[in-house]
């Protein structure tokens, strides 16, 4: 019983962190098609701007937000040096954000050394619960997941901004059209979707080791997630995550985690070539 | 388009052949070795320029065709005689079975494309080598030491080649015999079909052509060619390991390709020539900053030259039979 348990937490807290990781990326791939390979170094950023700002003893939550910021800055100013000019050659984003990718984890090394760096949890008590103790961090990390995603929902679906962003995505001549600014858009769509991914390794840096390696560990099961899932609507994070997540997590129990890796990702494979728009997705082509 | 990329890529060649002239032992090394990723480029330029393909997995069959090479002439293959000829035969055809049965698989009926294929590809090369470093029998995280060089001859005269000029010229020859081989691919009527499909694929399925046997045939060419130059840098480092099969290299080539320029095979293999080169240089003096000048470069090169670098002054006039078109040169 205890171990259902544990194997049913584990399994969600990392279906939750790869959905943290997946809420970002979908939004830059499914509403802007652009395949963003920087998508982990964003995630990388932000966990170095918690292991940075904790040196002033600020507030976690007031390090949380600051994370957010600046790794959305960070996506302004890539967007308007470099991927606007791209929109139209799909390909060509994988290059240039893997080009981006490896110059700004290349950075992190120039500015904070190769080595690994700590991030300290706010709080580490365990907590008893169903017969278990469970880290309370992690259980801090799986609430601010649903929280973030519930957070991203409202605003794409329920706020005017949300309309106006799927609006250009649906029809961008028509939006245009309507006076929409679609520059203005896509500018603020792509650094929302970048402090996303900012937000999640600032939220993961307590208990991950922080070195530059840390994003191309989340790079592979992401986008997987992302394409099971589909990239037709940010709803597809969900069903990707669940499915890469909660299948790596059992077969992980089951056999080792590599086993579980090398089955998932094949697996992954199989899905997205019988299902190209995604488990959400509609058949068209 | 330059008026000299004639003369140019055959004084390109000949400035190679000539090379042992001018060159010691340990730089004609380095120019074997720099020759080998060429030929992997050239691998990449083909699939990726001619069919449009972007592979981001192409270090699969590099791999493939490196441990092929090793554990034939490591005699670790059951019933496999460990000679230099079935090794590189394995290395070979492996990859390029591997490459075929993928590229149908993921062609067929309402086939992957673009971005799908590139990520499709790349978890393909991660589990790859997640296996190699879990399979201990192919030794592991560790890989496999003591690689044979290459024997030659026949009977009771035979060789090994350990000296660095015999092993360049073997290179060179397999380089320009790759070459001249995609050359030919790509100028007969098959290459013209695989722009087809590059440029609209719809368009070449309503001319009746099978698009995914065509984009499949080619993959699997592309495979072969990998593992070939998988299987000399096998011998010449004596040494594999799962790195060369997974995510890192597999970037690395498409650097190379897109900054030389993936339209134009000479291009692409200078492109990796040159890279490398300029990398064994410039990361001594440049340290830790090389990477993200390289980074910064290829971001550049995709984004204001996506044709690359190179392949400007390096794009041959098209062969006769297709200039009555009158159509331009892309």
């Amino acid at each position: 019983m205890e171990m259902t348990v544990l194997i049913g937490l584990d399994a969600a807290s990392y279906i939750l962190t790869l959905l943290l990781v997946c809420i970002g990326l979908v939004i830059i791939f499914g509403m802007m098609n652009v395949v963003n390979l920087a998508h982990g170094e964003f995630f990388l950023l932000g966990a170095y701007t918690v292991v940075l700002l904790q040196q002033y003893a600020l507030p976690f939550a007031v390090i949380l937000l600051i994370a957010f910021v600046v790794v959305a800055l960070v996506g302004l100013v890539i967007e308007e040096l470099v991927i606007r000019r791209i929109y139209h050659r799909f390909l060509d984003t994988i290059l240039a954000t893997w080009g981006i990718s490896l110059a700004l984890k290349q950075l992190v090394i120039v500015l904070f050394g190769p080595g690994s760096q700590q991030a300290v949890a706010p709080f580490a008590e365990p907590v008893a619960m169903f017969g278990i103790t469970y880290s309370s961090y992690r259980l801090f990390v799986m609430g601010m997941a649903i929280l973030i995603t519930a957070a991203t929902f409202f605003i794409l679906f329920r706020t005017r901004v949300g309309l106006t962003a799927r609006g250009v995505i649906a029809n961008r001549q028509m939006a245009a059209c309507l006076g929409v600014n679609t520059r203005r858009v896509d500018r603020l769509t792509f650094a929302f979707g970048s402090g996303l991914a900012g937000l999640a390794g600032a939220i993961m840096a307590p208990l991950m080791s922080v070195d530059p390696q840390m994003g191309v560990g989340f790079l592979v099961p992401a986008f997987l997630s992302v394409l099971v899932g589909g990239t037709a609507s940010p709803l597809g994070a969900l069903w990707g995550a669940g499915i890469i997540g909660g299948s790596n997590s059992v077969v992980a129990a089951i056999w080792t985690p590599v086993v579980a890796q090398i089955a998932v990702f094949s697996i992954a494979i199989v899905v997205i070539r019988l299902w190209p728009g995604g488990v959400t997705g509609k058949r068209k082509r | 388009m330059s008026g000299y990329s004639r003369q140019l890529t055959v004084l390109f060649w000949a400035a190679l052949i000539a090379s042992p002239l001018f060159l010691d032992g340990w730089n004609l090394g380095l120019l074997s070795q720099l020759m080998i990723y060429g030929i992997f480029a050239l691998s990449l330029a083909f699939i990726w320029g001619q069919g449009g393909l972007l592979c981001f997995g192409q270090s699969l069959f590099f791999g493939l065709g490196a441990y092929a090479m090793a554990l034939t002439t490591k005699d670790m293959i059951p019933g496999i005689p460990a000679t230099t000829l079935t090794g590189l035969g394995l290395a070979v055809i492996l990859p390029a079975v591997v490459a075929g049965l993928l590229g149908l698989a993921l062609f067929k009926g309402r086939g992957l494309y673009g971005a799908y294929f590139g990520i499709v590809t790349l978890s393909a090369a991660v589990i790859a080598e997640r296996l190699a470093i879990n399979w201990s029998y192919i030794g592991g995280f560790n890989g496999l030491l003591d690689i044979p060089p290459l024997r030659v001859g026949w009977g009771s005269w035979q060789t090994e080649l350990y000296d660095p000029l015999p092993f360049f010229f073997v290179v060179l020859v397999a380089a320009l015999g790759i070459y001249l081989l995609l050359l030919r691919l790509e100028r007969s009527a098959f290459g013209t079909v695989l722009r087809g499909i590059r440029d609209n694929e719809t368009r070449a399925t309503f001319l009746g052509f099978e698009t995914a046997e065509y984009k499949a045939a080619a993959f699997a060419v592309s495979g072969a060619i990998a593992g070939l130059a998988g299987a000399l840098f096998a011998v010449q480092f004596a040494f594999v390991s799962p790195a060369i099969l997974g995510f890192a290299l597999a970037t690395e080539v498409l650097i190379w390709v897109a900054i030389g320029g993936k339209t134009v095979l000479l291009a692409a293999f200078i492109g990796a020539v040159a890279v490398k080169s300029v990398e064994n240089v410039l990361s001594d003096t440049l340290g830790q900053y090389w990477l993200l000048v390289l980074g910064l470069l290829f971001v550049v090169a995709v984004v204001l030259m996506p044709r690359g670098l190179l392949a400007p002054f390096l794009q041959l006039p098209l062969p006769r039979a297709l200039r009555l078109s009158g159509s331009k040169e892309e």
